[in-house]
């Protein structure tokens, strides 16, 4: 097992050295260019000027230097400043971290709270109307878009039920109450689009094993049905279900950037869409590397949790 | 006579292949209700795409600021828009844009992975371990986020979200691709055909390639329903398509937010299309793996 860590950990290396050259490159393709925006807008326009930011930023460097730079700031956890708002990076990450993790976890145990129920439901209720309800309601949560559904949450709440989530963030340290507040719906909304892929996952792998001897084996032994389905079949049945998970991780960070900006949530996803609108690539670059390089340790784990859940695995 | 027999007998499985799966698909979308329903739903897209000129009833672009924000009634079906324009014609030539992005960035997205599975999955070695380790690199970082950071430095335009799609889409594809050459290359005839001397090329088109249109016609099929959601993602946070062009995800965010209370169908009818667009492909792209994937058609 320890072995397998370290190879893997040993694997990821060059993939997150790679995208990082991927990014940096990426931002790169037009280096000048985010800086002509930006003294454009400011309406002075001035080639020493631009000469001395470029300097200030080392623009001027070769490129392999500045990705060495870079890398290093990255390593060290030191990633620089904004360009357009000069503000050092670590510490705008200090403040959206949490707010995108909180969000990020909340919709993921959501997710599940959801998904899992309704998924052994469905399997234990094969083609009965509980069956049909929920495959439909899976099958329309992987296709109503989130930000659709966020706005119309958000509407409809204000509507119907003269609710608006409290505007001004707070932490949960601060006021959990509030910070509550402002976290469901964003949550459920997020939430509800990762339940219908694990939803359907675990129904079809209920369905699958409890067709197994030893679920057989169970009934005949006078077990309780609750005690074959949750404790038998359901733990065997959740493996492909962490795939799904796994894999869903990217659909998660991805839903954050959206659901930040239509509840204006302070988090990570917010602050890489405002970045790009401004063109701060020293951001863009930080944050989607961090987005990457946290992807990339998720999996691992991910594929740590199989050995735990199958004992048939072993690394 | 060998070199005769290499070349017509690729020629005639592959003809008769693609009867067949057709066949296939036809018996499916006959059998399965859902499967008919998508078929139908992606026809009534296609078709409104193509005749968005003749369905639409008002220019999409005419604005008539003295019936702004009007409920939908005979004359305006979805009500308009804070300038008043037709959201019902809007809506049909915003088809046009969904569609053409969808199409040409998932097709983009397949050729170019495509070409990458298959180098890598014929020759291995060298070159598969290093396209590969790239693949895994564009892969680490989220669709989504790696659009936008595309569509950054590109600028945000409808062609540079299409192409941003397309470069999402290339990794899985190339992985996908990859590992039906790998499964194919073990086939007899291939072997046959490198004993009798064919060009590498040759066998890469002529006999590999059949083996793998299937497996990239359902994930281009599922990818398309995906495009069109990133599409109007990127639209929806002002890194699309740009006004006044008439996006789904630019007129939800656009004027559907912002008057969501007052006039909700600015909001609804945009969002319930996309929905229907993406459930579309997603439930055609089932039907096709249903139809052609040999292990589920067998239990069938």
């Amino acid at each position: 097992m320890y072995k397998y860590v370290l190879r893997r950990l040993f694997l990821a290396i060059p993939v997150l050295l790679l995208s990082s050259v991927i990014v940096f490159g990426l931002m790169r393709v037009m280096p000048g260019d985010a800086l002509i925006a930006l003294m454009g807008e400011s309406g002075n326009l001035n080639t020493k000027e631009l000469a001395k930011i470029r300097k200030d930023l080392g623009l001027d460097k070769p490129y392999y230097e500045q990705y060495g730079i870079w890398l290093w700031q990255m390593i060290s956890f030191n990633p620089g400043h904004s360009i357009f708002t000069n503000e050092p990076i670590a510490v705008s990450l200090k403040k959206s971290i949490p707010v995108t993790l909180e969000l990020a976890t909340l919709a993921m145990i959501l997710g599940l709270l959801i998904a899992i129920p309704i998924g052994v439901l469905s399997a234990t209720r094969q083609d009965t109307p509980p069956d049909y309800v929920g495959r439909v309601v899976a099958v329309a949560g992987l296709s109503l878009p989130d930000f659709w559904l966020g706005t119309l949450v958000i509407t409809f709440a204000a509507m119907w039920f003269h609710w608006i989530p409290p505007i001004g963030y707070a932490s949960f340290w601060e006021s959990p109450w509030q910070n509550l507040q402002q976290f469901m719906l964003p949550a459920a909304v997020l939430g509800y689009r990762l339940s219908s892929a694990t939803m359907r996952m675990t129904r079809s792998t209920v369905l699958e094993v409890l067709r197994e001897d030893y679920v057989r084996t169970a009934w005949a032994k006078g077990l309780a049905g609750r005690i074959v389905v949750y404790k038998h079949a359901l733990k065997n049945a959740l493996i492909p279900v962490v795939t799904i998970v796994g894999g869903q991780l990217g659909t998660l960070l991805a839903g954050t950037v959206i659901v930040e900006t239509i509840f204006a949530l302070p988090g990570m996803g917010r602050l890489t869409v405002e970045a790009i609108l401004y063109r701060d690539y020293p951001v863009v670059q930080t944050n989607v590397m961090l987005v990457a390089a946290t992807l990339v340790s998720l999996n691992l784990i991910v594929d740590m949790t199989y050995a735990w859940l199958d004992p048939r695995i072993r690394y | 006579m060998s070199t005769i027999s290499a070349e017509i007998l690729p020629v005639e499985v592959a003809a008769s292949d693609e009867v067949s799966r057709l066949r296939a698909l036809w018996n499916t979308i006959r059998k399965k209700p859902l499967g008919m329903a998508s078929a139908l739903l992606l026809l009534v897209l296609v078709l409104t795409a193509i005749f968005a000129d003749v369905l639409a009833p008002y220019d999409p672009l005419e604005a008539r600021p003295e019936i702004r924000l009007a409920a939908p009634s005979r004359a305006h079906p979805f009500g308009t828009d804070d300038i008043g324009r037709d959201v019902l014609s809007r809506i049909i030539y915003g088809a046009r844009i969904s569609l053409w992005v969808g199409i040409l960035a998932v097709g983009i997205g397949t050729f170019a992975g495509m070409i990458i599975g298959l180098a890598c999955g014929y020759w291995e070695g060298r070159l598969d371990i290093v396209l590969q380790r790239v693949m895994d690199a564009i892969q680490s970082i989220p669709g989504l986020v790696l659009a936008l950071a595309i569509v950054s430095v590109l600028r945000p335009s409808t062609t540079n979200a299409m192409l941003a799609i397309a470069i999402v889409i290339i990794p899985g594809n190339s992985r996908i691709v990859r590992g039906s050459v790998l499964s194919a290359k073990q086939n007899r005839y291939v072997e046959a055909a490198q004993a009798l001397g064919c060009r590498q090329l040759k066998i890469v088109l002529t006999h590999i390639l059949p083996n793998v249109t299937a497996p990239i016609l359902v994930i281009g099929s599922i990818w398309l329903g995906n495009a069109i959601l990133i599409e109007a993602s990127l639209s929806f946070l002002g890194l699309g398509t740009q006004p006044p062009i008439p996006s789904w995800g630019l007129m939800l965010s656009s004027t559907g937010r912002a008057f969501m209370e007052q006039a909700p169908w600015l909001a609804i009818f945009p969002g319930l299309a996309i929905s229907l667009a993406v459930f579309g492909f997603n439930l055609f792209g089932d039907t096709l793996r249903d139809a052609w994937d040999p292990k589920l058609r067998r239990r069938g």
